[in-house]
C-alpha cells in the first residue's frame, strides 16, 4: 500500500491560563469599619437637636479606602429620616456639628483638642488606635484575635448626653 | 469421495474464491476512489470490506480504514471539534495496531494515531472557553487514551495533564467570577482542578498561587458582599469565616512565594492576606519587598 507523506503537527501551549490578581483587602477592612459606623446609628441616640439635618460623619485622617466605603454607605443608607453625610475635617479647629467624628489612627495625635473641641455637645468620638478609649474616645476600633473589634468607653458617651443601647454595650470591649 | 461430495464441495470453494476476489475488489476499490479523492466511494468499500471475516483481522485493511477516515477528517470535518471520523479513524488506527503481528503497519498507525491525538489536544485548548469546555474535556480524555498508546513515557502525558488542568481550572475560576452568586458549582471545580494538578505536581507555583487567590478572594468577597445594615454579631460570624478563609489562603501562598520570591502577585497577595488577618507589620514587610523589587524593574 502506498504510504503517503506525513505532516507533522505540533502542540498548541494552552493561553488560556491567566493570573487572577487579588482582589483590595483593604476595601474588605474598610467595609467592616463601615458596618460598624453603621451600626453605631442603630444602638446609639442623639439628644433631638442632633436629629434634624443631615446627620453628619466628620472623618478626620487619609484613608481613601475607608473615605469611599463611608461615602458608598452614606449614599445607600439614612438614619430614621435624616440623609447621611461625610464630612472631611482636616483638623480639631475645623469640626463641624457632626453626629459621629471618626479619628482615623494617623490623626490620633488630635484626640485630645477635638474632645476639647466637642465638649458640651453631643458628638460621638470614635478613633482608630489601641489605647484611644482610655484618653478620651467612646469607640475605638482595635484588633483582637485577627478580628476587627471595638472598645467601648461608656463614661465617654454619657459625657456627650449620648445614650448607648446595652446589646453594643456587651458586645464591645469594654474600658473604664 | 462420492461425485456429490466432489461437486459440493467444488461449489464452497467456487463460493469462496468469488468472495475472496469480492473482497479483494472491494479493497482495490477503497484504494483507487481514495487515490482520486472520490472519499465516500473510498469509505463505501473499505466498510464493505471490513465485514469479512477473510479480512476483518486484516492489520493492513484497517489501516487503510483509519486512513481514509483521517482523510475524510482533514477534507471534511477539520473545522468540526467533535469530528465523527476523527475519532472512527483513531479506533481503526488502535485496531490496526493491535492486530499487526508483522509490525509492517506500526509505524505508520503510530504515526497517524499522534496526528489525530495532537489535533485532538489542540481543539481542547481552542475550546477552552465558557460554552465548549465540556468538549475540551471530552476531546482531552480521548487524547490521553490514545496518545497513551504512541507515548507512554508517564513524564510526557502528566507534564500534558498539568497544563491542561491548569488551564481548565482557570478558566472555571474566570465563570464563577462572572457571577459569583450564581455559578458557585465552578469555585468548587476550580478548587478540584488546582488540587488535582498539586498531587500531580506539589511544586506548581501557578496551581499553589491560584489555590491561595480562589480561597484569599473568596474572604474578600464574602465580607464586601455584606450590606451595611448587618448586625454587628452576625458581622462577627462572617468576621470568622473570612479569617478562616484566609488562613486557607496562607499556606499556598507562602507555597508560591517560597518558590519565586520576587514574584509580584504573590508579595501581592501575602500582604493582603496579612493585611486582612491584622497583623498590619507582616503586610507591610511583603509590601515593601514589592516596593523594592519594583524600583529594581
Amino acid at each position: 500500500m502506498k504510504k503517503i507523506l506525513f505532516i507533522l503537527l505540533t502542540f498548541v501551549f494552552f493561553s488560556s491560563y491567566k493570573v487572577v490578581l487579588p482582589d483590595q483587602s483593604e476595601e474588605a477592612n474598610a467595609h467592616v469599619k463601615a458596618i460598624y459606623i453603621y451600626n453605631f446609628t442603630k444602638y446609639i441616640e442623639w439628644p433631638q437637636d442632633y436629629k434634624d439635618g443631615n446627620f453628619v460623619v466628620g472623618v478626620m485622617g487619609t484613608n481613601t479606602a475607608l473615605l469611599n466605603e463611608l461615602t458608598k454607605m452614606a449614599s445607600s443608607k439614612t438614619v430614621g429620616s435624616q440623609k447621611i453625610e461625610i464630612q472631611t475635617v482636616l483638623s480639631a479647629v475645623d469640626v463641624p456639628k457632626c453626629n459621629i467624628i471618626y479619628i482615623l489612627s494617623d490623626n490620633s495625635a488630635q484626640l485630645a483638642d477635638v474632645a476639647g473641641k466637642l465638649k458640651g455637645k453631643s458628638t460621638l468620638i470614635v478613633t482608630d488606635k489601641p489605647g484611644m478609649a482610655k484618653l478620651g474616645s467612646a469607640i475605638n476600633f482595635v484588633i483582637f484575635e485577627n478580628k476587627q473589634k471595638i472598645e467601648l468607653n461608656k463614661a465617654n458617651i454619657d459625657k456627650y448626653k449620648l445614650k448607648v443601647a446595652s446589646t453594643l454595650v456587651e458586645m464591645a470591649i469594654q474600658i473604664k | 469421495m462420492s461425485k456429490l461430495k466432489r461437486i459440493v464441495i467444488f461449489g464452497m470453494l467456487l463460493v469462496l474464491t468469488i468472495y475472496a476476489k469480492a473482497q479483494q475488489e472491494n479493497l482495490i476499490a477503497a484504494q483507487t476512489f481514495l487515490q482520486q479523492g472520490n472519499l465516500d466511494s473510498a469509505k463505501h468499500y473499505i466498510d464493505a470490506a471490513v465485514l469479512n471475516s477473510s479480512t476483518a483481522n486484516n492489520a493492513q485493511v484497517w489501516y487503510l480504514k483509519g486512513f481514509i477516515y483521517k482523510t475524510i477528517y482533514n477534507k471534511n470535518e477539520k473545522g468540526n471539534r467533535q469530528s465523527p471520523s476523527r475519532l472512527a479513524a483513531l479506533t481503526f488506527f488502535k485496531k490496526s495496531l493491535s492486530i499487526d503481528s508483522s509490525q509492517e503497519n506500526t509505524q505508520e498507525n503510530i504515526k497517524n494515531i499522534k496526528y489525530l491525538a495532537t489535533t485532538l489536544y489542540n481543539d481542547a485548548g481552542a475550546s477552552l472557553d465558557s460554552i465548549d469546555y465540556k468538549i475540551a474535556i471530552k476531546n482531552f480524555e480521548i487524547f490521553k487514551e490514545y496518545y497513551l498508546l504512541v507515548d507512554p513515557t508517564p513524564a510526557n502525558i502528566r507534564q500534558k495533564d498539568i497544563d491542561f488542568t491548569l488551564a481548565i481550572a482557570s478558566l472555571y475560576t474566570r465563570i464563577f467570577e462572572s457571577d459569583r452568586k450564581e455559578k458557585t458549582e465552578f469555585l468548587s471545580l476550580s478548587k478540584e482542578a488546582y488540587n488535582k494538578i498539586l498531587l500531580l505536581e506539589p511544586n506548581n507555583i501557578n496551581a499553589n498561587y491560584n489555590m491561595g487567590i480562589l480561597y484569599y478572594n473568596q474572604a474578600v468577597n464574602l465580607i464586601n458582599q455584606q450590606d451595611y445594615d448587618i448586625d454587628i454579631v452576625a458581622l462577627n460570624d462572617i468576621q470568622d469565616n473570612s479569617i478562616n478563609l484566609f488562613k486557607e489562603s496562607l499556606p499556598f501562598m507562602e507555597k508560591a512565594y517560597s518558590l519565586d520570591p520576587r514574584r509580584r502577585e504573590t508579595l501581592l497577595g501575602l500582604s493582603g492576606i496579612y493585611f486582612s488577618l491584622n497583623e498590619f507589620e507582616k503586610s507591610n514587610m511583603f509590601k515593601l519587598k514589592l516596593e523594592e523589587i519594583e524600583k529594581q524593574k
